[in-house]
């Protein structure tokens, strides 16, 4: 035994091994290899350092016996006499020696002279009850703290009332401040009340994240799915999942499925004093549906902000207020000196900012911690305070100042949640994203300029504007309370106490400020009767709700009547703008689709090129390959391309790429992500075929799918590995950290972030990681590889169809600009005048593009506009900062465009003049090509609106059938190649310019009383565009052809029928050689098509045999026409009547 | 909707010293799952919420051997020697309890004094 011994070594792997098949075998409660296991082994170095110390100080063998005591006591406790530790142990453990010796596995061999002896398996023994009870205590202390923290929350005491109101009253309101643990709590007082399927709503996505790992970790469910989160593009959401957090747009869309949304017993809304628009929207619904539903349970909850609005609205329902848990805070007023408040123009003054950090360095000693939190208006004034703060921090060396807004990187953004180093404090000059949505601890000071930023729509303009206001009292509180969460503060409010009381009460409601068009669209959807009459908590004005109405009806969203459309059925389901909505459906129609599926997802985020970086001129090299003067769209679309190559091939190092060209990749994941989404939508509604054929994956062999299966396997735990360390300690930042944030160029670059490179890397491995659990690399190449590389005939066409899904954000360039700086190029909307192109857009750096080229004069005459080059920039935003900025444009060519896309087209009689949507006018020279031109776009458009609404129809259906689906593939590529046709090829030398005022007052003829353009004598232009009937326009004059063509109606036209106009022509399909009026003409070539070409029975009316059998097909084209002069009833199609009246003509003469 | 009918309530356990409740699992000396444990008293078992493993099982309490009440496995409850003993029973027998016990227990009492004095 002796020689045995002197083997053993606790230090070897192998001796360790050996004890691990005593102990940690794989039925045992610890197995080797687990991450207990390796914990084990380190806790068992511990104790026997500890045990030698012990034994060395001999303090173990002293023992007094305290037998005397004893015998005095009433009841003996019978402990032994001895002490040991291990009798402090609750647990004991069976092992292979102990089973051995118990006879359960004789058969295995005793004889192991290398194994270890009864000592140190007496010893080992040791160190795991030791490590079991260490173990239990640590698992039970974190739950004492969690039961401890939970009871220290203001809300606590009210837990039992809140129960209690939830189960007698449908709802209640929940008004608590800051702190007081309601957004925790609450849902898990309902849950352990015995309430389930609860859904707990929030205004931001991160949110809802962060609160259901901060749920399922305090509900002691950090393991499980009871608790989970549900948002765009993720969820956690299981069957057994009982509590839901999810966005407020989610649950509304859960609705527009679930009328009576009866996956739920629980609805919470949680801030709901925001008062964003889907939240009001949200509530309107749920109120409605609280009469449906008598079980279902609303709770509102809101910081102590207007209560009594939210409780009447709900029928004066019960309100539960919490106190909320603040520090006190000490507010001081320090209004700015006239000499240094900023006039509009100017910079803002940075003095009275300075004099309040050098204030608290006076003050406060460095070794007190406690940060600075900074309000400012917008990114400018963020900018222009920064740069003072920094040569202030430079100087002292006492600060870290830090941006925070949107716009900067994710990682810019995480830097203010970093430490300061000691004796530096953190300086975070932010707009009001930190007054809600991030939460900062440690801040102690609090500065607040009094100013927000907030958007707003202007209905006149058509335009998104971001102004400057004061912010409302309640926001004010808002800003002072984040001074005082981890311990007393000040905020310094740079305004006096009387400006505090003149602010409004409250912020102005999101319904008040915006566009109204999704939530419109989707009031439409869900079928909740006229907007106007909804009962909102705080209605929007009822000229907002109209002006959403017509703009829906532009975008062909509604019909004339208010209802929703096929398309508007549609849009109402995709979460993104009507506009790129309408992209996506378009797109869905040609083979366009993966190209337009990008660009409508580009359009969606915000923009991945870093404003930081824009003047670097490293990025600038390094991103120009991906500049595509067609306009940003296709620049996105290169971009992401790209990126997806890259990915492909390097994976990970995708983030280096990114850097260098001073791209955010966060924005292009979420770029595939909604790429995907939206595939995923088109396909739920047969807009696009299912995937299979030869990329579906069951195409590889079953080698390869176990290898990706293994993959996926890896990547799984990649990701559960991530979250369970996520949340780990904060970085503690550099003096020199702070300063060029987002100022000067190139703070986000390689050199400048080395520190952060961990970071950084770990970032981008999780990233990779979900990417790569989400998307087919390689299926997202292929269909990346189409849209690479697009042949100019789809660029064209792709053009025209964002520009049909921007339609009517089109705007002119001003006929001057080629006479003007690159810098000071104007453009014109319809409803707004002198807009600039935002800085970021492609064509603000190269603005040529999109002049008239001077040598394509065409004809030398007095107009030198005449040109076939004239462009357009559709756009998808135009909003005004401190200038009204487009962006993200893309040119067209504009008649070509205009007359594919316009709403409302006039003309002249002889179709040289056309004026479009009231503001356009365009002049032709030559009449001829005017009528050629015209006709054929009426055509392409008939055929065009046939398609979509067939395709459209399709997608009511449950299964189109196969048939169809071809007869439609071959006519959607014959009227693609039309369109490319008429989009590039079309050389027609033309005028383009913007009407005066004064011009659009005196712009039509008006209604005409001549008896000539009575009904009977009108032709029937049906055949060409089914549903409308050409009849004389009300209020134009002219004749309305189409919903969007009106002819003759222009002031100057001549007389419909006038002899002068007629010319002789000749129909190159058919023997037809007779003088006609344009109209005349437009409307034989639309019903007469070349021989071989009537692949529908309907379109095959042209000849006079034809109509002359009766088949039961051709009469819906013919009409009764009496004729006056051969006094008979005749029936006829409206080509026959012309020819016929003609005849009378021609004997007349 | 009948969902809510068919939740169980789940068994909570309470200790009657200071408060602390939590849902347990199994009440005895055999946690489910785990073969080779035994405990030596019978006590609330709860799967343990801090780990990833299904079988990683947590003791919340058990009843005092002597006073039958029910208290935690914290410290200031109770104390395991070789039985369970609530504190208010370990402080009425506390000359029975070795010395090494004694002495912890009057040096957390210094302790926690002395922080709420501070
Ligand atoms: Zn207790
Ligand atoms: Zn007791």
């Amino acid at each position: 035994m002796d020689s045995h011994r002197r083997t053993w070594d606790w230090d070897s792997s192998q001796c360790r091994a050996q004890m691990d098949q005593v102990f940690f075998r794989e039925q045992d409660y610890i197995q080797a290899g687990s991450p207990d296991h390796k914990e084990f082994w380190a806790f068992f170095d511990r104790f026997q350092r500890f045990k030698t110390k012990k034994d060395m100080s001999g303090v173990a063998k002293e023992d007094r016996g305290d037998g005397t005591d004893r015998k005095k006591a009433k009841v003996d406790l019978g402990l032994p006499k001895e002490y040991d530790a291990r009798y402090r142990i609750n647990v004991s453990v069976c092992s292979r020696d102990i089973e051995e010796r118990l006879g359960k596995s004789e058969h295995r061999g005793r004889q192991r002279s290398s194994g270890p002896g009864p000592q140190e398996i007496s010893d080992c023994r040791l160190a795991l009850l030791h490590f079991l009870d260490f173990t239990q205590r640590q698992s039970f202390g974190k739950l004492a703290k969690l039961r401890r923290e939970q009871k220290n929350l203001p809300i606590f005491q009210y837990r039992d009332r809140i129960v209690e109101l939830v189960r007698t009253h449908p709802v209640v309101v929940v008004a608590g401040d800051t702190g007081c643990g309601k957004s925790t709590q609450v849902p898990q007082y309902l849950l352990s009340a015995g309430f389930s399927y609860i859904s707990c709503t929030q205004p931001r996505r991160i949110a809802c994240i962060s609160l259901a790992k901060r749920v399922s970790f305090e509900s002691l469910n950090q393991y499980g799915s009871k608790v989970g989160y549900q948002i765009r593009f993720e969820t956690s959401r299981t069957t057994s999942t009982k509590l839901l957090f999810l966005t407020e747009g989610l649950l509304l869309r859960q609705i527009q499925q679930d009328k009576t949304l009866s996956q739920y017993q629980v609805v919470i809304v949680d801030e709901v004093h925001e008062r964003h628009l889907h939240c009001d929207f949200l509530l309107g619904v749920l109120r409605s549906l609280l009469a449906e539903r008598q079980d279902l349970r609303l709770i509102l909850m809101s910081a102590t902000i207007n209560i009594k609005l939210f409780s009447d609205y709900f029928g004066s329902a019960p309100v539960l207020q919490v106190p909320g848990r603040l520090f006190p805070i000490q507010v001081v007023y320090q209004p700015i000196p006239p000499d240094e408040q900023p006039s509009r123009s100017e910079k803002l003054d940075p003095r009275p900012y300075l004099r309040i950090l050098q204030g608290i360095d006076q003050r406060y000693p460095p070794e007190e911690r406690g940060d600075l939190l900074l309000f400012l208006s917008g990114m400018t004034e963020i900018s222009t305070i920064q740069e003072a703060c920094q040569v202030y921090a430079t100087h002292t060396r006492r600060w870290i100042v830090l941006p925070l807004h949107s716009t900067l990187s994710i990682a810019q953004q995480d830097k203010v949640f970093d430490i300061a180093p000691p004796g530096v404090r953190k300086c975070i000059i932010s707009t009001n994203i930190a007054e809600t949505s991030v939460t900062i601890d440690g801040v102690r000071f609090v500065v607040d300029s009094g100013k927000v930023k907030e958007m707003s729509f202007d209905p006149k303009a058509k335009m998104q504007r971001l102004q400057e206001f004061w912010i409302s009292r309640a926001s004010s509180e808002q800003r002072k309370g984040r001074a005082g969460r981890t311990g007393p503060g000040v905020c310094y409010r740079l305004y006096a106490e009387s400006d505090y009381d003149a602010f409004a009460p409250y912020p102005v409601p999101e319904i008040h400020r915006v566009a109204l068009d999704s939530l419109i669209l989707q009031m439409k959807s869900m079928c909740l009767g006229d907007p106007l009459s909804f009962i909102f908590i705080d209605p929007p004005p009822a000229s907002s709700i109209q002006t959403a109405v017509t703009y829906l009806k532009e975008q062909g969203a509604l019909d004339s009547r208010g209802e929703l459309t096929s398309i508007g059925s549609l849009l109402a389901q995709l979460p993104v703008d009507v506009v790129i909505g309408k992209m996506l459906v378009l797109g869905s129609l040609f083979h366009l689709v993966e190209p337009v599926l990008t660009v409508a997802a580009a359009l969606s985020v915000q923009s991945p090129f870093l404003r930081s970086t824009q003047h670097n001129p490293d990025c600038t090299t390094a991103r120009q390959p991906l500049h595509s003067n067609q306009g940003d769209p296709f620049t996105l679309l290169n971009t992401f391309n790209a990126w997806v190559e890259v990915k492909g091939e390097r994976g990970g190092g995708s983030r280096k790429w990114c850097r260098r060209r001073g791209l955010e990749e966060q924005r292009l994941y979420e770029m595939v992500n909604l790429r995907r989404q939206f595939k995923d939508l088109l396909r739920s509604h047969s807009l696009l075929e299912s995937e299979g054929g030869s990329s579906a994956p069951s195409a590889g062999d079953r080698g390869q799918r176990r290898e990706r299966l293994t993959e996926r396997r890896r990547l799984h735990q990649m990701k559960r590995d991530h979250e369970l360390q996520e949340g780990g300690k904060r970085k503690v930042l550099r003096l020199e950290e702070g300063g060029d944030g987002g100022l000067s160029s190139g703070s986000d670059t390689e050199d400048k972030s080395r520190g952060r490179k961990d970071k950084d890397r770990q970032n981008m491995d999780i990233q990779e990681v979900k990417f790569k659990l989400r998307h087919n690399v390689s299926q997202l190449q292929e269909a990346v590889t189409v849209s690479q590389d697009l042949s100019s005939r789809q660029q064209a066409l792709l053009k025209l169809l964002l520009c049909r899904g921007l339609y009517p954000q089109l705007a002119l360039p001003d006929e001057h600009n080629s006479t003007r700086k690159d810098s000071e190029q104007v453009f014109h909307t319809k409803n707004k005048q002198g807009v600039v192109i935002h800085p970021t857009s492609v064509f603000a750096s190269d603005p040529e593009v999109l002049h008239v080229p001077e040598d394509d004069g065409g004809e030398m005459g007095s107009d030198k506009r005449d040109s076939s080059r004239h462009q357009l920039l559709a756009f998808v935003t135009l909003l005004e900062t401190n200038k009204p900025y487009l962006s993200n444009c893309v040119r067209v060519p504009a008649l070509q465009a205009l007359l594919l896309v316009a709403n409302s087209m006039d003309t002249n009689a002889d179709c040289t003049r056309l004026v479009v949507d009231g503001w356009l006018e365009l002049e032709l020279r030559d009449p001829s090509e005017a009528l050629r031109v015209l006709s054929t776009a009426l055509k392409l458009r008939a055929e065009w609106e046939r398609l979509l609404l067939a395709q459209l129809g399709q997608s009511g259906a449950a299964e189109p059938a196969a048939a169809e689906q071809a007869v439609s593939r071959r006519a959607t590529e014959k009227l693609s190649e039309g369109l490319v046709r008429f989009l590039l090829y079309t050389e027609v030398s033309y005028s383009l310019r913007r009407l005066t005022a004064l011009q659009t007052q005196n712009l039509y003829v008006g209604p005409q009383a001549e008896s000539e353009s009575s009904s009977s004598e009108t032709p029937d232009l049906s055949v060409l565009f089914p549903g409308a009937q050409a009849k004389p326009d009300p209020i134009k004059g002219g004749l309305r052809v189409t919903s969007f063509f009106t002819y003759n109606c222009l002031m100057d036209s001549k007389d419909l029928y006038s002899e002068c106009l007629r010319t002789f022509w000749s129909c190159p399909n058919c023997d037809l050689y007779m003088p006609l009026t344009p109209l005349e003409r437009m409307h034989h070539e639309a019903s007469c098509r070349p021989a071989g070409e009537q692949q529908e029975s309907q379109d095959g009316a042209e000849s006079e045999k034809a109509s002359s059998s009766s088949s039961s097909s051709m009469s819906s084209l013919t009409r009764v026409y009496h004729c006056d002069v051969c006094n008979e009833d005749l029936k006829l199609t409206s080509t026959e009547i012309l020819k016929h009246k003609r005849q009378h003509m021609y004997t007349a003469k | 909707m009948d969902q809510t009918t068919t939740e169980i309530p789940p068994k909570i356990f309470t200790c009657q010293l200071c408060g602390l409740s939590s849902p347990f699992v199994y009440y005895g000396q055999k946690p489910p799952n785990t073969r080779a444990i035994v405990l030596l008293e019978e006590c609330f078992v709860t799967k343990d919420p801090f780990s990833p493993e299904k079988e990683k099982f947590l003791v919340l309490g058990s009843t005092c051997s002597l006073c039958s009440l029910c208290v935690c496995v914290a410290s200031d409850c109770s104390l395991f020697y070789t039985k369970r003993f609530c504190m208010r029973c370990v402080n009425k027998h506390l000359d029975q309890f070795p010395h090494q016990i004694q002495a912890e227990l009057a040096k957390k009492k210094q302790q926690s004094s002395k922080a709420a004095v501070s």
